[in-house]
């Protein structure tokens, strides 16, 4: 188990630098400029020229070394050591001002939103994703697992077939089109959930429902073929026969067994949920990260694509990792 | 069983953590959508909207207009007064005594200079530098600087310290900018320019505070170039001069000020806090607004606008012979909507704003890939162009009420300028025989052009980018075309920045295009027509244009002035029509006016959101400002404005 754990830990540079590199090059070559306004005016030619300096984007090789030199933490090590920060800290400090935030591993600054720093927009957004993602999947198991053992107690009745159709309908509809309906439902007509804000917990509802629904419908599924199978094996017969309670036949003995592909399922749902959704935080303005893999590209914006590129595959790999130790875990099998 | 449910009370750990840390605040005074997320609060490189008008909330320039003034008379802000010379050239303003940084130092003339020195640096990237290259020696200083650059580049001249060093002599001696004392600031103009208070009521020009802008900025010791960090501009870093101070900043999520207790309007703003929310989706901020998280949209962008708009005029319908009444009063629109009776349907405000949505002609004489380009013939331009149903766009596509425009500057829109006519376009025709008649005359146009038979031109291509129902308006306008000259188009849709670039690079035919005025000057349309303009996407050049703006740039009488831009937009728009005018953009707003005063709704559309006042809550005068009509001197002129 170590030896895996190890062995993964030492690849996961190597793949970060290759995707890295990957993405550099296929972002690069996005035809625009990424510095020019979408709309209105330009400045002078020479000006627009100025500024790509300013972010080193004269060429290709240049970035990419300045880059690294900044995400490594080689420069924030060399600005430790070099007593530079102290000095920079010491002058703020001088004329009574707060001293700048620095970041070990800078992604350096948005294109986009000159402001901010590609730390700071990941930061404040991951943890937004990771939050809604895993109330998402929450509600996914709850609702996907009892309408799965709901269904295979007596197949083909009229609650199984309702289960089926609501899974089909659950797998089928867009997203923005079941947010929009909860949002008019429970917003508009119904003001019982705020619009449009984020940060108390009844602003997670909505949204994680919507994201749900999906992931729910498939668990339902996977659930009550896994049920069926188990019901009609020789060791729940078996449990029937030595007189156990119906529940505990059901809870303990079957569903242990029929839950294992779902478990298997849930990696990379919970992987993908986190990540956030486009579609979701745009209908219920969630600030998460899901839009960022979308307009970042549209915008160009380098600094804020290789961020997200190297800190998504991190996580992919991460959580990979954490879900073969997982598995190995559980299932004993596994070896 | 145990091992199975542990992922899963993990999960609900962590859910329960992540709920638990993150506090609501409690609601500001006011909330407001703004038009898109703030791109930066850094005053000198701003340029989109909704950054200037946060911009003019935390910050405060030498002089404000007063956006309930019909006119936007240019009133004091953090100078108190000023003179111009009899030559017109040099300004001195004289700052008041007591302006204060939101730290509690003094802000004092050599503020403005460090901020214009920033304007004026190339390393800054300023959107606005060539506006401001019109004081005396900043174009000489831009370049002096880019030419040190490169110098420094190629090794041929001096850089890090002792270049930086040099720079600062080069901008003492160069630019005619300077701090006479404390409270004086002398500005030296290359020629007159009768809108340059009116640039100086912009946030790029605005100061921003030395000691904390300098920790930011370091000079790259190889380079010589100004490295410029971002992170001043946050919450808690931040140190600004206007009547409210940051206090979150949250990245896609929201911004919250707090009214600046240093600044001398503390004691009459009316709100104290004020939230803006990030709201991206279309539908989700008409629904914030509905539900009452919001007090105000700034820009209702949803699919459905038009069937609102559709509402409101019912709804005015229901009340017209009151609302005709009060028009002809010269009442303006938010005021009348706050006579009549409160209804949902009278939250949409719908106004012409001051910028024109237009068709780029490419006036090449060769397109990019080397074939002749027909659209560089103007007859052939103006043929195009009066063979656009520009009435099917405004009502049929657009649906908000957007007058139709044969003009660049929104007539009325400036006092002082008589718009020229513009060319008629097929749907100005009343009759048959009207419509037979342009047509006609069009077709000979092309025929004089050297295409006797449109059919058989080379095909003309229509590009546009993605999103803003840029789509309809081009297939509205290639089916007049084919329907009336039989003329064969084909339409080119692209992302936005690589329409920006084929744009720059002149790669196209025929193009959308739009333009907001910045200034209270017709140049502020016309210059981007100049030859070699870098806005001039229409690669447009008329030895007698360009000579009109010069003349006009030279003349000191006001009336010859406007009467010589007037001629230059009369060449755009009845002559050689680089561009054809569709329509006038309009915005949109949704807000209660019943509730809320302090929105204006004049054209030039800045809005000064310090002004707003929740009407009936005990704070404030709650007494409505609007806007007097232009013509009549109506009542005092202090009953509307700034509180001063």
């Amino acid at each position: 188990m170590t030896g895996v754990i190890l062995r993964r830990l030492v690849q996961l540079p190597l793949i970060v630098g290759t995707v890295f590199l990957l993405t550099l090059a296929l972002a690069w070559g996005i035809p625009g400029n990424p510095l020019e306004n979408p709309e209105g005016r330009r400045p002078p030619p020479e000006i627009a020229e100025a500024m790509k300096t300013q972010y080193n984007m004269d060429s290709f090789w240049d970035f990419a070394a300045s880059y690294v030199d900044r995400a490594s933490g080689v420069r924030w090590l060399s600005g430790r050591l070099t007593g530079e920060h102290r000095r920079r800290d010491a002058g703020a400090i001088a004329s009574g001002l707060a001293p700048p935030e620095r970041f070990v591993f800078d992604l350096g600054p948005s294109l986009q939103y000159r402001d901010r720093n590609v730390n700071e927009i990941i930061a404040g957004s991951l943890p937004v994703s990771a939050t809604l993602g895993i109330a998402a999947i929450l509600i996914a198991l709850v609702v996907g697992l009892g309408a799965g053992v709901v269904g295979a107690l007596r197949p083909n009745s009229f609650a199984d077939v309702a289960t089926l159709t609501l899974a089909l309908v659950g797998i089928s509809t867009p997203t923005f089109v079941a947010g929009t309906l909860l949002l008019l439902l429970f917003s508009v007509l119904l003001p019982i959930f705020p619009v449009a804000s984020w940060g108390s917990p009844r602003d997670i509802v909505l949204p994680a429902i919507t994201l749900s629904l999906p992931f729910a419908a498939y668990i339902a599924r996977l659930t009550r073929v896994g049920m069926i199978e188990a019901l009609s094996s020789d060791y729940v017969r078996t449990a029937r026969a030595k007189g156990l309670p119906e529940r505990t036949v059901i809870l303990k003995h079957a569903l242990k067994n029929a839950f294992l592909p779902v478990l298997s399922y849930l990696g990379p749902a919970t992987a993908l949920a986190m990540t956030g959704s486009f579609v979701v935080e745009r209908v219920f303005t969630v600030p998460g990260l899901g839009q960022h893999f979308v307009s970042a590209v549209q915008n160009k914006d380098l600094f804020l694509i290789m961020g997200i590129v190297i800190v998504f595959a991190t996580m992919l790999i991460l959580f990979n990792l954490a879900v073969d130790v997982l598995y190995r875990w559980v299932d004993p099998r596994i070896a | 069983m145990l091992r199975v449910m542990l992922p899963i009370l993990v999960l609900v750990g962590v859910l329960g953590l992540a709920i638990a840390g993150d506090r609501p605040e409690p609601r500001a005074d006011f909330t407001f959508i703004n038009k898109g997320d703030v791109a930066t609060l850094d005053m000198q490189r701003m340029s989109w909207l909704q950054d200037l008008r946060v911009g003019r909330l935390l910050f405060e320039g030498l002089v404000a207009q007063d956006v309930f003034d019909p006119d936007y008379r240019i009133i004091p802000a953090a100078a108190e007064r000023w003179e111009l010379s009899d030559d017109r050239l040099t300004y001195t303003f004289h700052l008041r005594r007591e302006s204060r940084w939101s730290n509690g130092a003094p802000v004092v003339a050599s503020d403005f200079v460090f901020a214009w020195r920033r304007l004026l640096l190339p390393d800054t990237g300023a959107d606005y530098i060539r506006q401001f290259q019109l004081v005396k020696g900043g174009e000489a200083f831009t370049q002096w600087r880019l030419r040190a650059l490169a110098d420094a580049a190629t090794g041929a001249g001096p850089t890090g310290d002792e270049l930086w060093k040099l720079t600062l002599d080069a901008f003492e001696r160069l630019v005619a900018i300077t701090s006479v004392d404390d409270l004086t600031l002398r500005v030296t103009l290359e020629q007159p320019a009768p809108y340059f208070l009116d640039l100086l009521a912009m946030p790029p020009f605005f100061p921003v505070y030395p000691a904390l802008v300098s920790q930011y900025e370091r000079v790259d010791p190889t380079s010589g170039r100004l490295i410029i960090e971002s992170g001043w501009t946050k919450p808690g870093h931040l140190v600004s001069n206007g009547p409210f101070t940051l206090t979150a900043w949250r990245f896609k999520r929201d911004m919250r000020l707090e009214a600046n207790p240093n600044h001398r309007m503390f004691k009459s703003l009316a709100i104290r806090t004020i939230s803006i929310p990030t709201v991206d989706d279309a539908n989700a901020m008409i629904l914030a607004y509905r539900s009452g998280a919001a007090d105000w949209v700034t820009d209702v962008v949803a699919s459905y606008r038009g069937d609102m708009y559709e509402q409101k005029l019912a709804f005015i319908r229901e009340h017209q012979a009151e609302y005709d009444a009060m028009k002809s009063e010269g009442i303006d629109e938010i005021e009348i909507a706050r006579r009549l009776p409160d209804d949902p349907r009278n939250h949409l405000h719908v106004f012409p704003v001051f910028g024109t949505y237009f068709y780029n002609f490419n006036c090449s004489a060769k397109l990019a890939d080397g074939r002749p380009n027909p659209l560089a013939d103007p007859r052939v331009r103006r043929a195009l162009a009066m063979m656009i149903d520009k009435r099917a766009i405004a009502d049929g596509v657009r649906r908000v009420g957007e007058p139709v425009a044969r003009t660049l500057i929104p007539p009325g829109s400036l006092a002082g300028y008589a718009s020229p006519s513009g060319l008629p376009c097929i749907s100005d025709m009343r009759t048959t025989a009207d419509r037979d008649a342009l047509i006609a005359r069009a077709r000979s146009l092309l025929a004089d052009a050297g295409f006797p038979d449109p059919s058989k031109m080379p095909a003309v291509s229509m590009l546009f980018n993605k999103d803003g129902g840029h789509d309809l308006i081009a297939q509205s306008i290639a089916s007049d075309w084919q329907r009336y000259l039989g003329l064969p188009v084909f339409l080119e849709q692209k992302e936005i920045k690589i329409f920006r670039e084929e744009l720059k690079n002149k790669n196209y035919m025929t193009s959308r295009g739009g333009w907001y005025g910045d200034y209270g000057d017709p140049t502020t349309f016309l210059d981007p027509h100049r030859t070699g303009d870098e806005n001039n996407d229409r690669n447009y050049s008329n030895p007698v244009y360009d000579d009109l703006l010069r003349r006009a740039a030279a003349e000191s009488d006001a009336d010859i002035r406007a009467a010589l831009l007037s001629r230059a937009e009369s060449m755009l728009v009845d002559e050689d029509l680089p561009a054809v005018p569709l329509y006038h953009y309009c915005n949109i707003f949704l807000f209660n006016a019943h509730k809320i005063s302090g929105i204006n709704s004049h054209p030039r559309q800045t809005q000064l959101v310090f002004l707003v006042d929740i009407l009936g809550d005990g704070k404030g005068t709650d007494i409505p400002l609007s806007t007097p009509p232009r013509s009549g001197s109506a009542g005092d002129p202090d009953s509307g404005g700034l509180p001063r």
